[in-house]
């Protein structure tokens, strides 16, 4: 375990030093630099280049990007361009408000869809096929619904139409519950389509172990219904659903920005669209890596997963 | 097999039992109405063919069914007791309990991420009501009998950890360490190795006898039914057809399938000029209701009254019962001499000419950690122009890497290959080997395009040529191969074989994934092709009866070496290495007398790894006689112009 944890920790640290390398390199290949597309046509010749010289757009490109690097080790992240404010104070504001909602997101979606993916494909296993139907059936209509449109009808019905939710309003973190409100329809829209793909994984992941043969042997044991589908059933399928909860995790950072967005919480994803139409490089370029960086250790963390549930998994 | 229950108590008694599957084409009545008993103490063989309604018959008795299968009537009485009218939690208190179960395939068995010890103490501690500590000392007591070298570690194992031989075992020790009045074994050894089988067929046999308990034991093998039952229960279509005691069905079979599988499998004596009887046709689809029996389209004793109603089981005396309306099934037919027929051609003889060389061929495979297996380790071969070489030894001797490098799929490592001509293949699974969206015909053909052989007029004659020649009407050239039995299937692959005008074709296994009655049908075939084409035939099969029967000259392979060679006969009657004598001790003879007679000492152990291959003889750790010197010293096989060659240092 030690020896794969470490193999597993070398490979993630690679992965980050390569989307590091990658954004720094793209982001100078924008005709121009950063500092004219930040200016756009307001600022003159010297200024411009004064600009320039204060982003430290002068110095050789390698310069350049030993600097970036050693920024982001010791977490000198700079400030924002126009409002000079610190971009790791904004960072460390936004982090807990995107993170709650993505937790929350992830546990709603897992409560509710690996019970129904289970149930289905233990109903279709006997036969009966009525959930198995109706779920692949709700999830392909979730699936041709886009997260940004299903979002604003929920706002329009239950925030507008209903009041059950409030639309805007500063996030108060000593009242849980006018959180929870808060908080509730971006969850829900963010949710919609993650148990919408992991209930099918799960039915169908479910579906194929309760035909192997050592299902077959623990029934044979005598072990009831309920014992061989948890300890047996699920315990296999574990493997193909840990997978796919840490793939849709990318997608559900993706999907934090729209709900931000349109519930106009500050999160992460807000911070990412003003500093997006602030033209603030420096700022962007942070928050990618930080995305990055994030989506990386929930990738190390589900192969950690993985290996404790397979024994027989290698490398 | 003089065998006495000590007091005569029936222990299962099922009756009338049927077992239906729903299926959107119609209801399969894969149980229809089987009715036995099963001492105890006592082993019973079912036997029959895929689709006999063996397999539903013994998963109905612990409603193992999974949808759309269904136990739609009968009673199931153990000790008495009717077990088929229980609720699932009153069922469970006899499944693993009372009745213990080994399934088929040891690889698939076991929940592949617990370990062993999870597995096996759980069900121990509920049956037995021991604590944790006294469940596991009795888990590793068990893991010790089943012969798991070092139980104690092993037992921390998981799955993977064990080859498909241990990983047996251990079902076999989870079956039994509850004490089960009644073990069902379905086909528990066909997935194993010859000489693993007669290991666990072994260790099934003692221990059950030591502990009392009874078995119904599921099989397509008649050979282990002869080693193994002292009752025999012959399935077709759904139905029981034949019932008695071992020696008396071996001895006297009553009705015609019995009396037709016993025919179709090769004897240890039988002479390649006599022809393999065969059953022709094939099972019923029973998914269509059957009028009158079951098997009248592949009987040669079938009259009017066949045809329109269903014999039911009759007293044939001692206990031994038959469905047939005919008092002795096909004795009268097979009396006139119509199934006997003997070869006209005469036996192979070799006008010199060499079809395929061998020349210290050898095949390396480097592993993952930098280490060498070496699967063929300095081969020669040479087959004659229209013999058949068959290869035989365990999995892992090496002789499916020689297959491989013979048709050019796998580059040997060092030494020659000479053919003289084009060597094509027939492999063991032909549904697996075939593109399911292309007909028979583009399949048969392939080979012809890929060489650009021909306009495709030419080529369409030519498959249909093919497809005759195998035995099958041409009109299959529309058919998809999903539309075809596993017989038929087979006989497509062979043909296709044959579409180059090979000088020698490789067969692996060609006829393990067929059913016994199948089987016989393209052995056939293959010798009939032999000898009307003059091909050569590199015959690799674990099953050694049919490589005697089929081949000229045999080579036995022990870890990428042949260690011994000769003509098919005199190996099989005077086997000089030691491990080809295990080898063929290790096959059940489909014969009770000389099953009983056997002494059971099977040869010991597995395979070794390849990856370390001992200094001297590859075979010593194993062998009963190996001596300081055949550790030391490695036997050479010698010249390669002697007819009989043998690489051990005691060979007489």
């Amino acid at each position: 375990m030690a020896e794969y944890t470490a193999k597993k920790l070398v490979q993630m640290l690679i992965t980050v030093l390569g989307v590091i390398t990658l954004v720094f390199f793209t982001l100078r290949l924008i005709p121009g630099d950063a500092a004219s597309a930040m200016a756009g046509d307001t600022l003159s010749g010297e200024a411009l280049q004064a600009l320039r010289e204060q982003m430290g757009l002068d110095e050789p490109l390698v310069n350049q990007y030993l600097g970036f690097l050693r920024d982001l080790v010791t977490v000198d992240l700079g400030e924002t361009i126009t409002t000079r404010i610190p971009i790791a104070e904004l960072l460390l504001r936004a982090l807990p408000i995107t993170l709650s909602i993505a937790l929350a997101t992830i546990v709603l979606s897992i409560l509710i869809s690996i019970p129904l993916g289970t149930l289905a494909a233990f109903m279709a296993h006997k036969g009966r096929n009525w959930l198995d139907n109706g779920l692949t059936g709700a999830a392909m209509i979730i699936d041709l619904m886009p997260s940004f449109w299903m979002a604003l009808v929920l706002l329009l019905i239950f925030s507008l139409g209903l009041g059950w939710f409030p639309a805007s309003g500063q996030l108060n973190w000593s009242d849980p519950w006018a959180l929870v409100l808060r908080l509730a329809l971006p969850v829900i829209v963010l949710s919609l389509s993650q148990v919408a793909t992991l209930a099918r994984i799960t039915r169908t992941a479910v579906l194929e172990v309760l035909n192997e043969d050592y299902v077959r042997t623990a029934r044979s044991m005598g072990w009831s219904e309920l014992r061989v589908l948890f300890r047996h059933a699920l315990k296999n399928a574990a493997l193909p659903i840990a997978t796919v909860v840490g793939l849709s995790f990318g997608n559900l950072l993706g999907g934090t920005v729209i709900v931000e967005f349109i519930f106009t919480i500050p999160g992460v994803g807000n911070l990412l669209i003003s500093g997006i139409n602030s033209r603030d490089y420096q700022l962007v370029q942070t928050l990618i890596v930080f995305y990055a960086l994030l989506f990386v250790v929930i990738n190390f963390a589900t192969d950690l997963i993985y290996k404790t549930l397979d024994p027989r998994v290698q490398f | 097999m003089n065998y006495q229950a000590p007091v005569k108590t029936t222990l299962l008694e099922v009756r009338d039992l049927r077992t239906q599957f729903q299926t959107a084409s119609g209801t399969v009545k894969a149980v229809d109405g089987v009715s036995f008993t099963i001492e105890r103490g006592e082993r019973l063989a079912v036997v029959g063919e895929s689709g006999s309604g063996k397999s539903a018959m013994a998963m109905s008795i612990l409603r193992l069914l999974t949808h759309p299968g269904r136990v739609v009537g009968g009673e199931i009485l153990l000790d008495g007791r009717d077990i088929s009218r229980l609720s699932e939690g009153q069922l469970n208190t006899v499944r693993g309990r009372l009745v213990g179960t080994v399934f088929q395939d040891p690889m698939s068995s076991l929940d592949p991420v617990m370990r062993i010890s999870r597995q096996m103490i759980e069900p121990i501690m509920r049956n037995l009501r021991l604590n944790r500590d006294q469940a596991r000392a009795e888990a590793i007591k068990w893991l010790d009998k089943v012969g798991i070298p070092e139980p104690e570690r092993r037992i921390e194992a998981y799955p993977f950890e064990m080859s498909g031989g241990m990983r047996q075992r251990v079902m076999i020790a989870m079956a039994l360490a509850s004490r089960p009045q009644l073990v069902i074994a379905d086909e528990p050894t066909t997935a194993l190795d010859v000489t693993i089988q007669a290991q666990i067929v072994e260790v099934l046999k003692t221990l059950t006898a030591e502990a009392g308990s009874a078995m119904m034991f599921i099989t397509h093998d008649l050979g282990l039914v002869a080693r193994f039952a002292h009752k025999v229960a012959v399935m077709y279509a759904g139905r029981i057809v034949e019932f008695g005691r071992v020696e008396d069905i071996f001895a006297n079979p009553a009705h015609p399938y019995t009396q037709s599988l016993l025919g179709t499998i090769p004897s240890t004596t039988m002479l390649k000029s006599e022809r393999l009887p065969q059953i022709s046709g094939l099972p019923p689809d029973m998914r269509h209701e059957i009028t009158g029996c079951a098997f009248k389209d592949r009987c040669a004793a079938a009259h009017d009254r066949c045809l329109a109603e269903a014999p039911r089981l009759t007293d044939r005396g001692h206990e031994h019962t038959a469905a047939c309306w005919t008092p002795h099934g096909l004795e009268q037919a097979l009396a006139t001499g119509q199934q006997h027929a003997t070869r006209l051609n005469k036996p192979f003889e070799p006008d010199g000419s060499v079809v395929v060389e061998l020349n210290a061929l050898r095949k390396q495979f480097a592993t993952s950690r930098k280490m060498v297996v070496r699967a063929v380790n300095g081969v020669n071969l040479r087959v004659h122009k229209g013999e058949t070489l068959g290869i035989v030894g365990e999995s892992g001797c090496g002789k499916s890497t020689v297959a491989r490098m013979l048709l050019g799929l796998e580059r040997p490592t060092s030494g020659d290959i000479f053919i003289a001509g084009l060597a094509q293949m027939v492999f063991q699974d032909p549904a697996a080997s075939f593109n399911p969206k292309m007909t028979i015909g583009d399949i048969v053909a392939e080979p012809l395009v890929v060489k650009s052989r021909g306009s495709k007029a030419e080529r369409l004659d030519t498959v249909k040529r093919l497809i005759s020649q195998v035995g099958l009407d041409p009109a299959f050239v529309e058919r998809y191969p999903h539309q075809l039995s596993g017989g038929q299937r087979q006989r497509v692959a062979v043909a296709r074989a044959l579409a180059l005008n090979p000088s020698v074709v490789v067969a692996d296994e060609p006829t393990s994934a067929l059913d016994v009655s199948v089987r016989a049908q393209i052995i056939n075939l293959l010798v009939d092709l032999k000898e009307e084409l003059g091909i050569s035939f590199v015959f690799i099969s674990h099953d050694l009866l049919t490589v005697r029967y089929i081949s000229d000259r045999i080579a036995v392979m022990y870890l990428g070496e042949v260690v011994e060679y000769g003509a098919a006969e005199e190996v099989f009657a005077d086997p000089r290495h030691p491990y080809t004598r295990a080898l063929i001790d290790a096959v059940p003879v489909p014969d009770p007398v000389v099953e009983s007679r056997r002494a059971a000492t099977p040869l010991q152990g597995e395979l070794p790894s390849p990856l370390n291959l001992p200094k001297g003889c590859a075979f010593a750790s194993r062998c009963p006689m190996a001596t300081d010197r055949c550790r030391a010293e490695k036997p050479a096989l010698p010249d390669h112009d002697l007819s009989r060659q043998v690489a051990c240092h005691y060979a007489h």
